[in-house]
């Protein structure tokens, strides 16, 4: 290495990109912190965004949408009021809180007595089975809409009955979000429910529980943090679902159609009411950021838990 | 507090037959150990007991009840697991009042019972710790307070002890003991440790191949083992078992030959038994004392295990008289002998060995059955030949 020498710039300006370089490889651990922190605002940045701009949109006047920077051009915080007077928002809302409830009760349900069978108990059939499960979970949920739709609108006959027409009630929603989120949910309490020893399960039975009394007093509360990730994750899908809700619901609140539909309803043929929708996504995403801010401590380590042992 | 019945109890895994046709009868406040090598089918047999397990075939019995096909919950058991199995979830006092609450005892009656429970295991002020607050004997009776706390009528024990250090080990045997004796409620407890069947049963079933081998008290399967597996399994260290044959002197092989008086239909094949404290050195005082000793045996000190209180010798005999040719040949009998600990041996120093006949055990070794335990019967007969083999 050669010294730098103060009297020449150019020197100087190569001598210390040269020292950078060889303090980086002798000790990469700084640089190493230096790309952390990249990465870490990169995706900051990726994720934080979006809301931000958002709020621009929601809190500049609707006259001056079309010339929005950076910044907003004003501040119209009266957007979040008018999100309620022009279109009823909060019973959407409502309706998605409501059918993430109800999915995530039949999920964890179902997908606790699923998880039991597949990842307490040997029977013929247990991976293969497993396995069909899983690969329902790869199909396109598009490829299941026309049937269903046919089925939901009344439109399918056995025996001369026709189905009855569940359109625009949770009937029609409930069925396909259960089940295009039940394969996960049932991979991740099985493999929580497999982990707790045979011994608690045997022992909570003697004490004098059924099989069943055993899952719900003593391995469902051990596997806490997988149930509440399964919970969460379901609430989070329900809320956000848009491909299904849209299709089966006509769009009013009456209806059980849900928050990203009242969001889509600002749009009508004639207006696009783009500060409101920004205000509504906004709003929209305060149940959710309280849901995880409750349940993170639980998620974290239920993603993680996986990994560890008992 | 109840009989205890297993009638031809059997479980077929696929092919494999982990208990076969076994029957037990378990007396009121009995304290009976199942003890047997791993994989013998003992614990298979404490779970088709407990209901955890469904048999193949056969029926169990509690009290007058038949309970073969109840849940576990039905059948008024309590099971401590080997590894302990309490819900950590739970503080101590939900651990242990968990089968009250879920019968929906009064709460006062819940009470009184935990309070009992955790004062027959000493520890009180323990009921509002977390599982994983506490070390492993205490883990051990808290499942101990919770099984007992129910007043079952009947108690498995699955390797309670296994599970723990030996020190706390042999102090928990003791402690179960004292339980046993103060609840007076009948116990089944699975164990591979033979020194714990030993310790506490009042019988023990010894379990081989999923069959019963012997049902009987501690020192019965010690001193009258009714087939070659009892004998080698009960005892620490085994017995040793020479096999030879018999002819119409007695018992021969190429090292050792005893004489006696065969009993009629004698198989050829035969294997003789002598446990490690009924061998003597022939000059040692206790070996000169018996009152009616073997032929005296050749053998070379091979291994020399100081215990303290007694000293195990490992000694190789041969048929060659020569100590040296003993000790190198590899086809040489291993006899152990437990001697006092002052007794003066040094490796590969000849002596001669006596057996004491009384203590002697013969079985066929075909079948493994026990011919006969102690040749005194016949002692003047026997004793009378050796002499004159001894004169010639």
């Amino acid at each position: 290495m050669s010294e730098p020498t103060p009297d020449a710039d150019g020197e100087s300006e190569s001598g210390w990109i040269e020292r950078t370089v060889h303090r980086a490889i002798r000790r990469p651990e700084r640089l190493y912190r230096v790309l952390f922190y990249v990465a870490v605002l990169g995706f900051l940045f990726g994720t934080l965004f979006p809301l931000y701009w958002l709020l621009v949109i929601a809190l500049t006047p609707r006259e001056l949408l079309t010339t929005v920077g950076l910044t907003p051009n004003g501040f119209h915080w009266q957007s979040f009021i008018e999100v309620f007077e022009v279109v009823p928002f909060h019973m959407y809302v409502a309706n998605s809180i409501m059918l993430a409830l109800g999915t995530t009760a039949i999920v964890l349900v179902v997908a606790s007595l699923a998880g039991y069978v597949f990842g307490r108990l040997e029977f013929p059939g247990r991976r293969p089975l497993l396995l069909v499960v899983l690969a329902i979970s790869y199909f396109p949920p598009a490829a299941f809409f026309v049937p269903l739709y046919r089925l939901f609108a009344g439109n399918v006959s056995l025996l001369g009955l026709s189905s009855p027409n569940v359109l625009n009630t949770p009937a029609a929603l409930l069925p396909p979000f259960t089940a295009l989120f039940m394969p996960l949910a049932i991979f991740i309490l099985t493999t929580f429910y497999a982990q707790i020893p045979d011994g608690l399960e045997d022992a909570a039975r003697i004490e004098g529980t059924t099989r069943l009394g055993a899952l719900v007093r003593v391995i469902i509360p051990l596997s806490a943090p997988g149930v509440a990730t399964v919970a969460v994750l379901t609430f989070i899908y329900v809320y956000n679902e848009f491909f299904f809700s849209f299709l089966m619901t006509s769009g009013e609140f009456t209806d059980w159609s849900p928050l990203v539909y009242g969001i889509r309803n600002y749009q009508t043929q004639y207006t696009q009411l783009y500060n409101l929708m920004g205000a509504a996504s906004l709003i929209g995403v305060v149940p959710v950021a309280i849901l995880v801010a409750v349940a993170q401590e639980k998620i974290v380590s239920g993603l993680t838990a996986g990994a560890l042992k008992e | 507090m109840a009989r205890l019945t297993l009638d031809h109890v059997t479980k077929r895994y696929g092919d494999v037959v982990a208990v076969d046709e076994l029957g037990l009868r378990v007396t009121d406040g009995e304290f009976v150990t199942l003890v047997g090598p791993s994989g013998c089918g003992k614990s298979t047999t404490i779970e088709i007991i407990a209901g955890l397990t469904e048999p193949t075939d056969g029926s169990v019995h509690i009290g007058d009840r038949e309970v073969t096909t109840l849940p576990p919950k039905d059948r008024g058991i309590a099971m401590v697991f080997q590894n302990i199995a309490l819900f950590p979830h739970l503080n101590v006092f939900k651990n242990v009042s968990f089968g009250l609450r879920l019968r929906d005892y009064e709460t006062a009656e819940i009470e009184r019972r935990v309070d009992r429970a955790m004062e027959i295991v000493q520890l009180e002020g323990m009921r509002n710790r977390q599982p994983e607050e506490l070390s492993g004997g205490q883990r051990q009776r808290v499942a101990i307070a919770r099984a007992i706390v129910r007043n079952p009528d009947v108690f498995l024990m699955d390797e309670p002890l296994a599970n723990l250090d030996a020190s706390l080990r042999s102090h928990m045997r003791t402690e179960l003991q004292r339980l046993h004796k103060q609840l007076d409620t009948t116990v089944v407890y699975v164990t591979h440790d033979q020194a714990e069947a030993m310790t506490m049963s009042d019988r023990i079933a010894v379990i081989n191949d999923g069959e019963i081998q012997q049902f009987a008290p501690p020192l019965a399967c010690y001193n009258e083992p009714r087939n070659l597996f009892v004998a080698g399994f009960i005892g620490s260290p085994g017995m040793n078992l020479i096999d030879g044959t018999m002819t119409d002197e007695g018992f021969g092989s190429r090292a050792i030959g005893v004489s006696f008086d065969p009993p009629p239909d004698r198989p050829d094949a035969v294997t003789l038994g002598v446990r490690p404290e009924d061998v003597y050195l022939a000059d040692s005082e206790r070996g000169s004392g018996l009152s009616v000793p073997s032929t005296a045996i050749d053998a070379v000190a091979d291994v020399i295990e100081p215990m303290g209180d007694e000293t195990f010798v490992y000694f190789l005999c041969s048929e060659t008289a020569e100590p040296d040719e003993t000790a190198s040949d590899p086809d040489a009998t291993q006899l152990l002998a437990s001697v006092p600990p002052e007794t003066d041996v040094e490796e590969d120093e000849p002596v001669r060995l006596v057996l004491d006949r009384s203590r002697i055990h013969l079985f066929d070794t075909a079948s493994g059955e026990a011919i006969t335990h102690g040749l005194d019967s016949d002692a003047t007969a026997g004793a009378q030949r050796e002499a004159d083999a001894e004169r010639e």
